[in-house]
């Protein structure tokens, strides 16, 4: 797993695709930041931790298209299968290399919070717990798009799939606040990884919902290792 | 070393292989041949455990390949059809991390690199990106990686294709250097490169062993064929010599300077030269030359391959 992790991790940083994410982040970060706390003489991180939660939909394709499919395009997942690294290694490898890039833009994104704490006030234990929230709701969608990279024969087609189905998380988001029907309503609350990012924003410590979101990244990764696992018994 | 018993794989209605089982000891280089689409690919796979029969076992130096995947793969290095090679990494890059793979200890590694790129004449590379070598280079450094950890078995699927004739004689060399000792299972297009690497040779042919041979014992054991240049003349030879006793077919040759070239297909079991002998004597012809003929595999392969 080790190894795993450290070559996925350098392929990151050697290829664009961790400046993209992180650049892009925090390029759409720093606009968000701008509009909702400098221009509003706002020292509230929660619009901006809210708003940054969309960036996860939109830029975690970008992070896991090449994972899988990548490989499995280049063929160099032969390497892997044929080692005596088990799938679980290769999965949880693959994993904790993308959660750390995710980590550290995370990390860059708290000059956000720095700027209030240095020029307006900043209430820590509110804002650690918004990025705890911030950072969960993120490697829940690492791992969910991990999964559509492994399903995936191209990363283009990896990052297409993966998209949508980010969105589709975001539009039970906006369903579950337009439907008429309570237990529709409360469905659609439990799925949709904004709602359950909520508490974590307004400095609730939520084990419920920090649950849900290692529960999703758990599943997903269990289905990602049985998914590779059945491309053998069934890829020509 | 390797063990294969009943493997069948199945792709839906597609029976990929069927009922194949073969061993290849220790030590061994036993080459796999067959025509496109024949199996070879996926029943290295299978062995590697890139793939998972549909039935069927496979043991690599006792160990069963499902039961005990660890222990099995950590004997196995594998170089497939297209080298999985990361073009972003350097060459010391991609073999360190081949080596960790292969569970060889940290403190192990530097050396144990340094060690294959000079077996595998990669020395001058190992600083250099993979993606800017050549086609040659990046089969080396390929078959370098199956090297890592120095695996007991080598198993690499048409190591040769795609290079140039240059290319193909080096890594050939390189190959037969570093078999020494070791079991090596190769699949392979071009037969006068199994013929001129391998002890022993299977054949498949729609997903079925339709030949498993030592390959001393193919060439042997095929029926005599003799080339002989006679000076005489051909109307006359030609209906005398198919009509002698144990030629069961004359093929004429192209002539070489007025001097008669006939290639002569003897019975299974016959040597008619006493006879050929005695029936130039007395036409009164001089036999100039007479030389066995060894039947090449691809000869066998395209007998084999083209029945049924």
């Amino acid at each position: 797993m080790r190894a795993v992790y450290k070559r996925e991790l350098q392929s990151f940083f050697c290829t664009p695709h961790a400046y993209v994410f992180t650049g892009v982040f925090l390029l759409l970060g720093s606009v968000f930041f701008a509009v909702g706390n400098l221009a509003a003489h706002s020292s509230d991180l929660n619009g901006f931790l809210w708003n940054a939660g969309y960036l996860w939909m939109l830029l975690t394709p970008v992070l896991t298209m090449h994972v899988y499919a990548g490989e499995r395009r280049a063929h160099t997942d032969q390497l892997l299968f044929s080692s005596p690294v088990s799938l679980w290694g290769v999965a949880l490898g693959k994993y904790l290399a993308t959660i750390t890039v995710l980590g550290l833009t995370v990390f860059l994104s708290l000059i956000y919070a720095g700027l209030i704490a240095i020029y307006g006030r900043l209430y820590p234990s509110e804002a650690l717990c918004g990025y705890l929230g911030f950072s969960l709701q993120g490697s829940a969608f690492v791992a969910i798009d991990l999964y559509v990279s492994a399903r995936s024969r191209t990363p283009v087609t990896a990052a297409v799939w993966a998209f949508g189905i980010n969105l589709l998380l975001w539009l039970v988001d906006v369903l579950s606040s337009a439907v008429s029907s309570e237990i529709l309503q409360r469905i659609l609350e439990f799925i949709s990884p904004y709602q359950r990012c909520a508490p974590f924003r307004s400095g609730q410590l939520s084990a419920a919902n920090a649950l849900y979101f290692i529960g999703v990244s758990a599943l997903m990764l269990f289905l990602t290792v049985r998914m590779l696992d059945s491309r053998r018994w069934r890829e020509a | 070393m390797i063990t294969l018993t009943s493997i069948t794989k199945r792709y839906g209605n597609t029976v990929a292989l069927s009922d194949v089982s073969f061993t290849a000891r220790q030590g061994e280089v036993l080459g796999l041949l067959g025509q496109n689409g024949a199996g070879k690919t996926t029943a290295l796979n299978i062995i590697t455990g890139c793939l998972a029969p549909s039935a069927g076992s496979v043991t690599i130096g006792g160990h069963d390949l499902i039961q005990e995947p660890r222990q099995a793969r950590r004997l196995v290095g594998y170089l497939p059809e297209v080298p999985p090679l990361y073009d972003e990494m350097t060459v010391r890059a991609y073999l360190r991390f081949a080596c960790e793979l292969k569970l060889v200890l940290p403190a192990d590694i530097p050396a144990h690199v340094e060690e294959i790129a000079a077996r595998t004449g990669l020395k001058q590379m190992l600083g250099r990106r993979i993606g800017n070598l050549s086609k040659g280079y990046r089969q080396r450094v390929g078959l370098a990686q199956a090297l890592c950890g120095d695996p007991e078995v080598l198993i690499l699927d048409e190591p040769t294709s795609g290079l140039d004739p240059r290319q193909t004689a080096e890594f050939r060399e390189t190959l037969r250097e570093q078999a020494n000792g070791r079991t090596v299972l190769f699949s392979s297009h071009i037969l006068s490169e199994v013929q001129a690497l391998c002890d022993r040779v299977i054949i498949l042919h729609h997903g079925q062993i339709v030949l498993d041979s030592n390959l001393k014992q193919l060439q042997s054991g095929s029926a005599l064929r003799l080339r002989a240049d006679i000076q005489g003349d051909a109307k006359v030879l030609l209906p005398a010599l198919r009509s002698l006793a144990g030629v069961r077919r004359v093929t004429r040759l192209p002539d070489e300077s007025g001097v008669l070239s006939v290639l002569l297909e003897c019975t299974q079991g016959e040597c008619p030269q006493r006879t050929l002998f005695t029936l130039l004597s007395g036409l009164n012809m001089p036999l100039l030359r007479l030389q066995p003929v060894e039947s090449s595999l691809e000869e066998v392969f395209l007998k084999i391959t083209s029945e049924g």
